[in-house]
């Protein structure tokens, strides 16, 4: 599932594309490092190989972290190396499946920390490839908004610390769609309008998901009938649709060949900010709202400067300042009242809880991945 | 050899015979050992990795090997991933029969009607795209190709009507047409250059008129251009990723796409991803047997 590539401004699209590229070059590494045993990417007898590595990295206190593009910019980690000594050295990823894959094939063993999806947490969990958190040893998780005090996606938050939020919307020109988008439905009531002028993700579960959402069934549907029903729609949808686009599409929407995109906040938010012609507006029915965070692998060197970075990162100072400057939202409650007002009161970046609690966070859907994976092929290649 | 005719020679120089003969093993082993050495560990192990792994139904990273089967290539006959090695075969044959169609012309003028000391300067700007990346290459037609692209604007201010093209299976022929034209020329220049003119002479002497000169002398001749210049180009568009993801539209799965999903999407099902790997796998090796079948021949026949 590809997800968020993170810019910071419309016009750093080239900026995107070189990242695509990186994280293109990260996907190959993952698959060509695969150089599995009987047990396919086993976590497990991999974690030795790279001993040495580990041993030297703690002797030069070097901190390797694999992350979202531009979830930790050079301003984080400047202050973070000031405030502890240790250098930090960052490596991006352009999707949870690209990073677990690098990881189960050994090519991760090198890296502290690790910056998983909620969904991806309670896979990885499951895999037996996260460690256990020693709370004793962080300080400052208390202060986590209810929401995320103990996340459906990792109980008490014990492998994982929630570390940024968003959801999924629609960022539409509203010069040219005078009635504004407010939920799904509107792609099918104007599809004449909107006719190869519209995206929607490269990413099954929240393109499926939001077809789901629109039909009143879960984001994490497992029902054979309900999932097909969402097939169904999405393909009747399809020849209105210009393309299913994660990135990219920025440009085609600032020319106007693109009337509306379904986008992540992230993406979308920044755009909105810098030309008010574009809006970013959040389904009424329900969007999906991912959190992304903090965790630190089993196979982990370093794991002391690991906790420095999550305690780093958990000071609701720093936590606002990244918020300023990366237009995500923070879990952290006490890091709102240091949020500038305007932020704060952007509906778009801090919905309000009615309809947050709407949104429905993406769980891992067990057996049911298959049957979302083979109706993909089916919708994009009919 | 002509030492052994008389024993005491033989015997004098069995050691040097041997030496001789081991160096005559070892020689091409130490000119073939490191390719070979390369092959073997990036090309053949893998390969049999994958071959393996894909005998393995719905094997996931992280799950052991419980048994083996062909039900991943059995899975593959279902009609939606056969529509999807259909549209990857459809991508790449219509590339190459539009790359062979623009590239010969250009090739045939560069190599015979270009003046000479041109040449190789014209055949370097030819190349010379190629020294950027692909990707970014791609990302520039979708400049040129969207609705209010270079194209169009050219288009409406010549009166024409504007066409919309991205997003189209069009728009994946002309980007990979594009992206892979300068190997199709490449190689049909280094065919036609060795050209042998005096043949198209001869036949022209004879009565025939250019037109069947052309396609009786020149096509004949350049036959196994044409056909490594087609492989060439079936094969690197067959696997294509970047084309058809960025300029293909909504219906643009082709059989590279479909692996990487299989590998990086949610259903992580690496055998299945194995097994479409192999059937990419055959479906480039029986080109290339096709071209060692044909692609030699004819040449004999006519020279």
């Amino acid at each position: 599932m590809p997800r968020r590539l993170h810019r910071n401004s419309p016009l750093l699209s080239r900026t995107s594309r070189r990242r695509f590229l990186q994280g293109s070059a990260a996907a190959l590494a993952g698959v060509g490092l695969s150089n599995c045993g009987r047990t396919v990417g086993g976590e497990a007898e991999t974690a030795p190989a790279e001993a040495d590595g580990a041993v030297a990295d703690k002797a030069s206190g070097e901190l390797r972290i694999y992350t979202w593009a531009d979830y930790t910019d050079d301003e984080l980690a400047k202050q973070f190396t000031e405030a502890t000594g240790i250098d930090v050295k960052i490596d991006v990823y352009d999707s949870n499946e690209t990073m677990l894959a690098k990881l189960q094939a050994g090519g991760g063993d090198s890296y502290s920390l690790i910056y998983p999806s909620d969904y991806m947490v309670t896979e990885m969990i499951g895999l037996g490839m996260l460690t256990e958190l020693d709370k004793s040893r962080l300080v400052g998780l208390d202060k986590m908004r209810e929401k995320w005090a103990s996340p459906v996606y990792d109980s008490e938050n014990s492998h994982s610390i929630p570390f940024s939020w968003g959801t999924t919307g629609l960022l539409y020109n509203s010069e040219v769609l005078t009635t504004p988008p407010t939920d799904w439905e509107y792609l099918w009531d104007n599809r004449e309008i909107l006719a190869r002028k519209m995206t929607m993700l490269d990413d099954v579960r929240e393109t499926m998901g939001a077809v789901l959402s629109s039909l009143g069934y879960s984001y994490n549907a497992t029902d054979p009938a309900e999932i097909e029903a969402a097939y169904e729609k999405l393909l009747d949808l399809k020849p209105s649709l210009a393309s299913f686009k994660s990135f990219g599409w920025q440009d085609e929407l600032l020319s106007g060949d693109l009337l509306l995109s379904m986008v992540y906040s992230v993406e979308g938010i920044p755009v909105s900010l810098e030309n008010p012609t574009f809006k970013y507006v959040i389904p009424e029915s329900g969007s999906s709202v991912w959190t992304d965070t903090i965790a630190i692998p089993t196979s982990a060197p370093n794991v002391d400067a690991a906790y420095e970075w999550m305690n780093f990162n958990l000071q609701p100072r720093v936590s606002a300042e990244t918020v300023e400057r990366l237009f995500f939202a923070t879990p952290n409650g006490e890091a709102m009242a240091m949020i500038s007002e305007d932020l704060l009161n952007n509906k778009n970046l801090f919905p309000p809880e009615d309809l947050l609690a709407k949104g429905e966070g993406i769980a891992p859907v067990g057996e049911a991945n298959a049957l979302y994976d083979e109706y993909w092929t089916k919708v994009t290649s009919a | 050899m002509a030492q052994g005719v008389s024993p005491a020679g033989a015997l004098k120089s069995a050691p040097a015979n041997a030496g001789q003969k081991i160096r005559a093993i070892l020689r091409p082993l130490g000119l073939l050992g490191p390719p070979g050495v390369w092959l073997v560990l990036m090309m053949v192990l893998p390969t049999l990795l994958i071959g393996e792994l894909s005998l393995v139904p719905g094997l996931r990273p992280g799950q052991p090997i419980e048994g083996y089967g062909l039900l991943n290539y059995l899975r593959i006959l279902e009609p939606t991933y056969l529509r999807v090695l259909q549209r990857s075969a459809m991508f790449a044959t219509g590339t190459t029969v539009l790359c062979l169609v623009l590239g010969f012309p250009v090739a045939y003028w560069l190599a015979l009607k270009a003046p000479k000391r041109w040449r190789n300067f014209l055949l370097v700007l030819f190349i010379l795209p190629l020294w950027t990346s692909s990707l970014l290459r791609t990302y520039a037609w979708i400049t040129l190709l969207r609705p209010s692209g270079v194209i169009n604007l050219v288009l409406s201010s010549v009166g024409l009507p504007t066409q919309n093209l991205m997003n189209t299976h069009w728009a994946v022929y002309i980007g990979m047409t594009y992206s892979f034209l300068p190997y199709m020329v490449l190689i049909l220049y280094a065919s036609l250059e060795r050209l042998d003119l005096r043949l198209l002479e001869a036949a022209a002497d004879l009565g025939a008129n250019p037109r069947l000169v052309f396609w009786r002398i020149t096509v004949p001749q350049t036959l196994p251009g044409i056909a490594a210049g087609c492989l060439l180009v079936f094969v690197t568009s067959l696997g294509d990723f970047v084309v058809p993801t960025l300029l293909g539209g909504p219906t643009s799965m082709t059989i590279s796409r479909l692996i990487y999903n299989q590998f990086l999407g949610v259903a992580r099902n690496w055998g299945f991803g194995s097994a479409l790997s192999m059937v990419l796998i055959l479906m480039v090796s029986m080109a290339i047997a096709l071209l060692l079948k044909y692609g030699d021949r004819n040449p004999e026949i006519y020279s």
